[in-house]
């Protein structure tokens, strides 16, 4: 008896998962604005859902205009139809969409809220009024709406959106009282959901920054708690206070307020250190101490960052980590020889060769940078391709081009997998380091990522004035790409002039100006007709509906 | 006649008054505006002719009273420039007036050049005769003949030091070329006090520039094309088919149709209760004008006058049956500052592709005609990329606390007076959406991204005529719209 019933329960318990599990999470879809719920579907009868269905097929395809008189459509068909006011707000989303925000919200939106005053779709409608008015630029009567919404609809999801634009309107109006009021709220108030979470855990950033700013530490710190797991919270406060310092530090009349904010910040961190703790967590307090380091270097004050990475050295000895992040903060100091001591300290030889070598690129040195990448090859034989990129990198940053090809040469018959890749970074090292355009063309051509082959082999053919090969090339890319024919014609214009056929240049710049009127090329060849020739026949002119 | 018999002279002291009376008006016309025209002309047109009165007398003078004679032609001869410029003004001819008020300008600095000359050639013979004389005196007493003709003997007589500027032996004009130096300072200082002088009248406390609008009144309402309603009464036959008598039943095209009632859509574009098509705060000879902003750094000009914004001004008066300058005007940023409140121009156009260079006095000024002033800014990308940012970057230091947002279809300014369905332009310089800057809801700055100018032009830029039909419209409800926001302003001043 006993036993069955515990079977009982225990079917009881998984028939509870199962559901949980299958069922969809219906608090978030409700949330979702401009959606209509399952349960609003299943309220629509069979000839309202088709006709609903074609108004949403449209909608979802941005084909606006015929979507909003298929809305309309229905409105008219079905107007007793609890669909009915989903339908006005699509509509009146639909005219947003076609930049008819002021008759979207006097015949939609409005409409919605006043024939439909409980519905879903008048909440949501009374807050694209409100985001209406504010991308309109009409700020008091946008503040006035979204004030209204989050009073109205407090545990909503459009009061947490409200929120979120309620604190943007308050910085271009540069009111810190408002814009941190609307961030308090959304950090401490608004129940985190799976859409709200986001917009909060922005606004706790936010926050927290503004706090560091005006040295509020421990609110700022509070602010990331709110957001964050409490052993990510010093990653995080080292994250934000970044900026915040870097600002202070810069003028002298608020240095010490940066000095100062970075000392609480240290301290903060430096007391997250569990202790009393057994085993003691060894990784998690080296990284507590390297974050401290970190916050040190932000407030510009070597001598202290020196210390710190004394005493963490002390304490935790020299790891690849604390090597790495020393050495980092040495080059960021411009220390290159002593970074590189750091580096050649690491117990991965493989990476402090890398980071040696990367030392050196930075610096220029280009030679010491491809030994030291060639000590990687005999280490790590695994990684073969990887180093060799790196070496063929370096020499052609470093101009030396033949050096640089024999690499990445040695590469497509080594990594054959990625030859198209190692091809292309011949024929583009010969094209744009070393000058070698008819060798550049040769490679080009036997790479397949049309249309930017044929790009830079029109580019090469013009540098060596063969402008006919090169039209014809961007001829080719015209009638493949559509979304690169206008550059292309552009550049036959361009090849023209080059050539000397001003006539022709003006031909192409008009054609430009004709075939895509609506394209960022057209008013480059507008303004070329105008001011090179004096043409104020550009053939141009467009309209955006 | 010597100038004691002038004194006695009842010309004299009516010159007097007519001079006064003068003086009055050239305040009114330069700072105050509160006399009306006529009156000005009449009291410049009193002063101009005493001026030739006054020139015709100075021209019979004898040779031996020269100086007197060309002291009162160079007096006479302000009051009849002013005139010339004035008339000018007043008959509209702009170049005309422009290149009179040059030419004056000019004439009356080099006459004042002559006159410091003159007087500093006079007064430092003076002092030379005087010097002489006291040398020769002292020389009598003291020195011997050859200390007069000593060219290095002191200064002065008494070898006291000279601060008198007259006086070219004055210690600041040096050792050497005392004369050069001292006609060198003159020619200095007299040109920058003309300078200053020059500034104060033209560039402080503004005059010629007051805009007036057009006086009359209309509704802010869209034109819609006019709609004939004709109410037909058809003629009814009623016909027996037995009937002994034939009947010729006309076919129905031909039945004359009996209108009883027309009805058509009749309002005039305009803000205000006054009769005509205006604005209310109008006046009488308040015209529609198109300002252009001349600023430094970029082609300002760019389709400028005849043939190109001309033209838009033309249509605009076609379209709304206003009144409109014949010419288009430019001034520069600090000009804005010329005109008064309340008689500022309800917008200026800016346009160009290169760059926009202001200074921080000049944002400040069109920060003050934006929001003191309650201008409204029409700017159209002419040609680049570069000019959107900079126009984008200007506005953020004119009005750091409005964002720029596109300006919907539906909004006024694209319905009003005529519906504009579509933005149209020739290049998409800067993007494909007006944008506008909102002050309590009124649009103070709309940013045309692509080169609506060069639709106006004589060739329309080669565009269809859809297009180019439509920047004309959209020209004309920008233009429209600031003026009524003008004009409700005034209103609400007012009460």
């Amino acid at each position: 008896m006993a036993g069955s019933s515990t079977r009982v329960k225990l079917l009881w318990i998984a028939a509870i998962l199962m559901a949980l599990f299958v069922l969809p999470d219906r608090s978030a879809q409700a949330q979702k604005l401009d959606v209509l719920s399952l349960e609003g579907w299943a309220k629509l009868r069979e000839v309202e859902r088709y006709q609903m269905k074609i108004a949403e097929k449209y909608y979802l395809e941005k084909n606006y205009k015929v979507a909003a008189s298929e809305y309309e459509k229905f409105l008219s068909l079905y107007e007793a139809s609890e669909g009915a006011p989903y339908s006005l707000l699509k509509w009146s989303l639909c005219l947003i969409k076609q930049k008819k925000p002021n008759t979207a919200i006097s015949e939609g939106f409005q409409s919605i809220i006043d024939y439909w005053p409980d519905s879903a779709e008048a909440v949501a409608s009374s807050f694209y009024i409100a985001r209406a008015y504010k991308d309109m630029g009409e700020v008091r009567k946008a503040k006035k709406a979204f004030k209204e919404v989050v009073s109205k609809h407090g545990k909503h999801l459009v009061a947490v959106y409200s929120l979120v634009d309620l604190a943007d309107l308050a910085s271009i109006d540069k009111d810190e009282d408002e814009q941190v009021a609307a961030w308090k709220q959304l950090t401490f108030d608004v129940a985190r959901t799976k859409e709200s979470k986001s917009y909060c855990e922005k606004a706790s950033q936010q926050l927290a920054s503004w706090s560091f700013r005006n040295g509020k530490v421990d609110d700022g710190v509070k602010a990331l708690a709110a957001s964050y797991p409490e052993e990510e919270v010093p990653t995080r406060v080292r994250d934000y206070v970044r900026t915040p310092i870097g600002e202070l530090v810069k003028s002298d009349e608020t240095r010490e307020q940066g000095h100062d904010v970075a000392d609480k910040t240290v301290s903060w961190i430096r007391q997250q250190v569990p202790t009393g703790v057994a085993p003691e967590p060894k990784e998690l307090s080296k990284n507590y101490w390297l974050l401290s380091a970190d916050v040190l270097g932000y407030s510009k004050r070597p001598e202290k960052v020196r210390e710190a990475f004394t005493q963490i050295q002390k304490k935790f000895g020299a790891d690849d980590a604390i090597l790495q992040r020393l050495g980092d903060w040495l080059k960021s100091q411009g220390e290159y020889d002593k970074a590189r001591i750091e580096y050649a300290k690491f117990e991965n030889k493989i990476e402090g060769n890398n980071q040696i070598a990367y030392s050196f690129y930075q610096e220029q040195k280009w030679e010491q940078a491809v030994g030291t990448y060639t000590r990687n090859l005999s280490l790590d034989p695994d990684n073969q391709a990887k180093w060799n990129q790196k070496i063929a990198e370096t020499w052609r940053y470093g101009r030396k081009i033949p050096q640089a090809v024999a690499v990445y040469r040695e590469l497509i018959s080594s990594d054959p997998d990625r030859a198209e890749t190692w091809l292309w970074n011949v024929a583009y090292t010969y094209h744009h380091y070393g000058g070698n355009f008819k060798e550049a063309i040769g490679s080009y051509r036997q790479c397949n990522n049309f249309p930017s082959n044929l790009e830079q082999m029109a580019d090469c053919h013009r540098r060596l004035k063969q402008y006919k090969e090169a039209i014809g090339l961007y001829g080719q890319i015209i009638g493949g790409s559509q979304s690169r024919a206008p550059w292309a014609l552009l550049q036959i214009g361009y090849t023209h002039e080059q050539s000397g056929s001003k006539e022709k240049a003006i031909q192409a710049f008009q054609s430009v100006c004709k075939r895509y009127p609506k394209d960022r090329y057209a008013s480059t060849a507008h303004a070329l007709l105008q001011d090179k020739y004096g043409i104020s026949v550009t053939l141009g002119g467009a309209k955006d509906e | 006649m010597n100038l004691s018999r002038l004194k006695s002279d009842r010309r004299l002291s009516a010159t007097a008054v007519i001079a006064v009376a003068w003086l009055a008006c050239m305040f009114d016309w330069l700072w105050v505006t509160k006399l009306p025209q006529a009156a000005l002309g009449i009291g410049f047109g009193l002063a101009a002719v005493t001026a030739v009165v006054w020139g015709r007398w100075a021209c019979r003078l004898r040779a031996e009273q020269q100086i007197l004679s060309s002291a009162v032609a160079s007096v006479a001869f302000l009051p009849v420039w002013q005139f010339v410029v004035f008339s000018l003004d007043m008959l509209d001819f702009a170049e005309a007036r422009a290149m009179s008020a040059r030419v004056g300008t000019a004439t009356a600095y080099f006459v004042g050049l002559a006159w410091v000359v003159w007087g500093l050639e006079r007064t430092a013979r003076k002092f030379d005769r005087e010097r002489l004389a006291a040398q020769a005196e002292a020389a009598v007493k003291e020195l011997s003949e050859a200390a007069i003709l000593n060219e290095n003997a002191p200064a002065s007589a008494t070898g006291e030091r000279v601060s008198n500027p007259l006086d070219p032996e004055a210690w600041f004009y040096g050792k050497k070329s005392k004369r050069l130096n001292q006609s060198v300072a003159a020619f200095l200082g007299y040109s920058l006090a003309f300078f200053v002088a020059f500034l104060i009248l033209t560039q402080v406390g503004g005059c010629e520039d007051i805009y007036e609008m057009p006086a009359g009144g209309g509704e802010q309402q869209q034109i819609a094309q006019v709609v004939k309603v004709q109410k037909v009464i058809r003629k009814k036959f009623v016909v027996n088919p037995f009937a002994s008598i034939s009947f010729n039943i006309p076919p129905i095209d031909e039945i004359k149709l009996q209108l009883t009632e027309i009805t058509k859509h009749h309002y005039t574009v305009g803000y205000g209760a006054g009769a005509g098509a205006g604005f209310a705060g109008g006046t009488k000879a308040g015209k529609v004008r198109f300002i252009r902003l001349e600023y430094l750094g970029g082609d300002w000009d760019q389709d400028f006058g005849i043939g190109a914004d001309v033209n838009m001004l033309i249509e605009y008066g076609i379209r709304t049956q206003q009144k409109v300058e014949k010419r288009t005007e430019s001034r520069t940023i600090s000009q804005l500052k010329l005109f008064p409140i309340g008689k500022s121009p309800p917008y200026v156009y800016m346009t160009g592709q290169k760059n926009i260079q202001l200074s921080k006095s000049e944002i400040k000024v069109l920060r003050e005609y934006i929001l003191d002033k309650h201008g409204m800014l029409f700017g159209d990308n002419g040609g680049s990329r570069n000019w959107h940012s900079r126009f984008l970057s200007m506005m953020q230091q004119v009005l750091p606390n409005v964002r720029p947002t596109p300006i919907p279809l539906d909004d006024v300014i694209h319905r009003i007076p005529f519906q504009i369905p579509f933005l149209p332009y020739v290049a998409p310089h800067g993007g494909k959406e007006a944008l506008g800057w909102r002050v309590d809801g009124r649009l103070v700055c709309y940013y045309h991204p692509g080169d609506i100018g060069d639709a106006w032009a004589d060739d329309h830029s080669g565009v269809s005529p859809e297009v180019w039909e439509a920047c004309y419209q959209l020209g004309t409800n920008v233009i429209f719209y600031a003026h009524t926001e003008y004009a409700k302003w005034l209103e609400a001043r007012r009460e």
